[in-house]
């Protein structure tokens, strides 16, 4: 109907066509108002626009600072054999320019306001996110729609980023030490390529990726029904609404995103050691992992504050064990990974020479079969429930902190309505349901990736 | 006819309708809004009567309290056989007190979900403790076991010890920081603050008995101050603080105020030889007023102009159009007594001369010509913009007013910053420039000597020191 209209009135007169188009924006958004969620420590509105974009806001006044996050759907899990690197280089192009944004632009516009920015690709999403004085929104989402709407993909500026991507890849290589091994281990917990092959790509395949293949990542992923908006901070929630229409909503959506191409059940774990000679690091060290149950379950909390109980804290266990009272680690590193419905609990550590490794072993085994035996005191759990208290608290310190959070719930599936509530499922595990979840999975089904040293 | 040609405009119409009324507000960046006002939290203080300050602020935001306790000596004030002492007695405080063992406390700071850090600065040492505001009573409680009854146990002097050793050792050969170790060494040679900077062979030097003076001396109410940033007010705070604290004496504490270095009387040129380093590093150094300076506004304002981001002069000439370096900034820093300006550049070993030259020559341009007024505009946009994004988190408000309380700063450092840099304008600018940056610098030059040589003697003389900051011998042209 508002088509309709705006057709009328460009036969008729040309220059009422603006301000038809405005009343378009206007009409059209009437139809998509935003929903308010209450009953939340802070103030949430989150609704779509007709081409399928997300848009999620939550004011804050306290400082005249904004925080804008991109998320598009798109991982390293999204990418097939043969064609890895493709979502990380699309994360540089998206810095490349687009069609009314030159060449690095995106940055020193930022930077030129006293803004910061940056991007992340992990496996199952890219985000890009700013933030900046409160005035100076409208260039942001200028900014953000420019390269969503119009991105310039050529072959040259497709070559100059595989080349940046490949040198990159190098230095990453000299810089972590314990790279290969890493792969490996992932490799032995996610069975499925798409779950473990490295974030960045293999380089053989980005250097066979070509324009067509980027061209067909980016119409498939890089659209409107496949991303969401974050504003966080100082905002005007009308006006806020108003520029969001007025730069995304003609952004035509893409098809449907095509499912991803794991298997449908997730594979049971076998019990698998292997070693592997790292030829970069002097220090030998070993990787040990085991499933758990998929992200946000019940167990799943538990197994949380399991970790907050080994591994956090100058007090955690492990830290006082390994690295105090025996020394026998340098380094002890783990917690909970998960991609998509897998997650696995994992523990690195490295100590200065073998025996001193196989040491640290034994001693991270025996506080595992501790768990599984002992009840954990009420102050040792409140300690690890309060440290973990406060890590969550502080993910919504900051606007992008914020945004990082709402964009993270969103993406996981969880209920926008009561997420908030999700705290207290970490804080009411008890001493023995802890007992009996180490139990469950703290069991001979571990991956164990030994690193020797030449 | 004439229908015709309206079908496939018609079509375009019905497929985009919006299409061309949007491209015009996609083709330029829109304008910024009018700028906010800035307003920030009220600042509430009180003073006990052992002579402890408190300031709270309160903001409910998240269920946490950030508190830093301030003592107003830092390793100025370490004596100067002994530099890095006001750090190592800061590093010890939590070590150990008569009811508490280090694990304890370490273990107690787990249980209030809290994290505990400790900063030495040249004038002042800040203690940061950030929790779960439930436990306000433990918070207290535990610093003033940790301020009133310290028991600096000899094991953990002797772990503290071997980690600065471990840290310094691990420092030593990064070219960034002997760069600047050396320059502050040479720009501070008479000055108090040299002793930023020190060397691993003094660590062997501290003792309980030295570290227990240092303490004895400065840690008392009168020369500290604590701030408290979130769901508290001050009648709360101030009853609470006491109650754990009123215990801590006063005792008469030396003031001490500190000169400016004088400025160098000819330009100086080091070197520091790190074999094995591929590209080169380059310091530019000279001194500053203090923040407390009307020009400090003026002077961060200058600052931005000339090197704050990759977008300003000293970048651009020397990467974007020379090609000669792989970035170069300018910085500057201040203290209490004075402040320190800096060029820090990373550049290719072959053009290390001309890079020198450069860096000076966009100093004395900076200088000579007043700045045009775009440029300065785009600084000052910067600044503003940048202002509040570094105070969005409970600590690093708290750190801002830790900051303003241990320099006397005044309110043009927290709600009037805004007007400040809106004052400033390009003869303002142009005044500090002239005023402060055509001193003869300190420039240090890092580098591999074996593959720098013949760029090192294009200069008159060179002083070559080792990487502790060790004067070995002179390099001239006629060698």
């Amino acid at each position: 109907m508002v088509q309709a209209i705006l057709v009328f009135t460009y036969m008729i007169n040309k220059k009422c066509l603006v301000a038809v188009a405005f009343l378009h924006l206007a009409l059209s958004g009437f139809l998509f108002a935003g929903q308010e969620i209450k009953n939340s420590s802070f103030p949430l509105t989150y609704f779509q626009l007709e081409n399928g974009l997300t848009i999620i806001l939550s004011e804050d006044y306290s400082l005249p600072v904004i925080s804008v996050m991109v998320a598009y759907k798109v991982g390293s899990i999204n990418e097939q054999p043969g064609k890895t690197g493709l979502s990380y280089l699309l994360e540089n192009l998206m810095f490349q320019g687009s069609r009314n944004v030159g060449r690095m632009q995106h940055i020193s516009f930022i930077q030129r306001i006293g803004g910061t920015l940056s991007a992340r690709t992990d496996r199952e999403k890219t985000l890009f996110f700013q933030t900046v004085s409160s005035n100076q929104m409208a260039i942001v989402l200028w900014l953000e729609a420019d390269r969503m709407k119009s991105l310039s993909i050529s072959y040259t500026r497709v070559e100059q980023a595989k080349k940046a991507i490949i040198e990159e890849m190098k230095q990453k290589k000299s810089h972590n030490l314990f790279q290969n091994s890493s792969l490996l281990f992932d490799k032995l917990l996610f069975s499925d390529y798409i779950y473990y092959h490295p974030i960045i790509g293999e380089e053989s395949d980005i250097r066979n990726i070509s324009l067509k293949d980027v061209l067909d990542f980016h119409s498939t992923y890089y659209r409107p029904n496949n991303a969401v908006i974050c504003i966080t901070g100082n905002i005007d929630k009308q006006k806020t609404i108003y520029l969001i229409r007025k730069y995304f909503q003609s952004i035509p959506a893409g098809k449907p995103v095509p499912a991803i191409n794991d298997s449908s059940q997730t594979p049971e774990l076998t019990s698998k050691t292997e070693s592997i000679t790292n030829s970069l690091a002097s220090t030998p060290g070993f990787f040990l992992g085991y499933r758990i149950s998929p992200p946000y379950s019940r167990d799943y909390y538990t197994m949380s504050v399991i970790e907050y109980l080994l591994l956090k804290g100058e007090s955690s266990r492990l830290y006082q064990r390994l690295a105090k009272k025996e020394r026998t680690a340098q380094k002890i590193e783990g917690g909970i990974i998960k991609i998509k419905n897998r997650a696995i609990f994992s523990f690195f550590v490295t100590s200065t020479n073998n025996y001193t490794r196989n040491r640290s072993k034994k001693a991270l085994l025996s506080e595992l079969n501790k768990l599984k035996s002992n009840i954990v005191s009420e102050p040792e759990l409140t300690k690890a429930k309060n440290l973990l208290k406060t890590a969550y608290i502080k993910r919504y310190a900051t606007s992008l902190g914020k945004a990082f959070f709402l964009i993270e719930t969103f993406l996981n599936n969880k209920d926008m309505q009561t997420f908030q509530d999700e705290l207290n499922k970490y804080l009411e595990v008890t001493p023995t349901r802890i007992i009996g979840i180490a139990n469950r999975y703290f069991n001979d089904k571990s991956i164990l990736v030994n690193i020797e040293i030449k | 006819m004439k229908s015709r040609h309206f079908i496939p405009l018609l079509i375009i119409l019905f497929l985009n309708p919006i299409l061309l009324s949007q491209e015009r507000f996609r083709k330029y960046p829109p304008n910024p809004e009018p700028l906010p006002s800035l307003k920030l939290p009220e600042i509430e203080s009180w003073t006990l009567s052992n002579g402890l300050k408190i300031s709270v602020i309160r903001l409910t935001k998240i269920p946490v309290i950030s508190l830093q306790l301030i003592i107003f000596s830092g390793e100025s004030t370490s004596p100067d056989s002994l530099p890095g002492l006001a750090t190592i007695t800061s590093k010890m405080l939590n070590r150990g007190s008569l009811n508490l063992s280090f694990s304890e406390i370490e273990k107690t700071i787990d249980l209030i979900g809290g994290e505990f850090s400790v900063q030495t600065f040249p004038d002042y040492t800040v203690f940061s403790l950030f929790f779960l505001e439930e436990y306000l009573d433990t918070a207290l409680k535990l610093l003033s076991q940790m301020l009133l009854q310290p028991t600096f146990p000899r094991q953990e002097i002797e772990n503290v010890k071997r980690n600065m050793f471990y840290d310094l050792a691990h420092k030593r050969n990064n070219p960034e920081y002997a760069g600047k170790k050396l320059l502050y060494q040479i720009l501070f040679k008479d000055h108090t603050y040299r002793k930023i900077f020190f060397n691993d062979d003094i660590i062997k030097k501290y003792s309980l008995k030295n570290i227990q003076m240092f303490f004895n001396k400065f840690y008392c109410p009168n020369n500290a101050h604590l701030v408290l940033v979130g769901n508290l007010n001050l009648s709360t705070a101030s009853r609470k603080v006491s109650s754990y604290l009123n215990t801590w004496k006063k005792q008469n504490i030396e003031i001490y105020h500190f000169p400016p270095p004088k400025p160098l009387e000819k330009t100086k040129i080091c070197f520091i030889n790190i074999p094995g380093l591929k590209d080169a590093l380059i310091f530019s150094g000279s001194s500053l007023p203090p923040k407390t300076d009307p020009e400090y506004f003026s002077l961060i304002v200058l600052n931005q102009v000339l090197g704050g981001t990759p977008m300003n002069r000293l970048f651009m000439n020397l990467r974007e159009s020379k090609g000669i370096a792989y970035w170069a900034f300018s910085e500057m820093e201040f203290y209490k007594s004075c402040g320190i300006f800096y060029i820090r550049a990373r550049v290719r070993p072959d053009v290390i001369h001309s890079s020198v030259l450069e860096s000076l020559n966009e100093i004395r341009r900076i200088s000579a010509q007043r700045i045009p007024g775009h440029e300065i505009e785009q600084a000052k946009s910067y600044l503003i913009g940048n202002f509040p994004l570094a105070i969005q988190r409970y600590d690093e408000l708290a750190s801002r007013l830790s900051e303003i309380k241990a320099l006397n700063l005044n309110e043009g450092h927290w709600n009037k910053y805004y007007e400040k840099i809106m004052y400033i304008d390009s003869q303002i600018v142009f005044k500090s420039a002239y005023n402060n940056l055509l001193n003869p610098p300190i420039i240090v030059i890092v580098g591999d000597q074996d593959n720098i040589i013949d760029e090192l003697l294009k200069f008159k003389t060179v002083e070559v020191y080792n990487n502790s900051g060790k004067y070995l011998y002179q390099l001239t042209k006629e060698q």
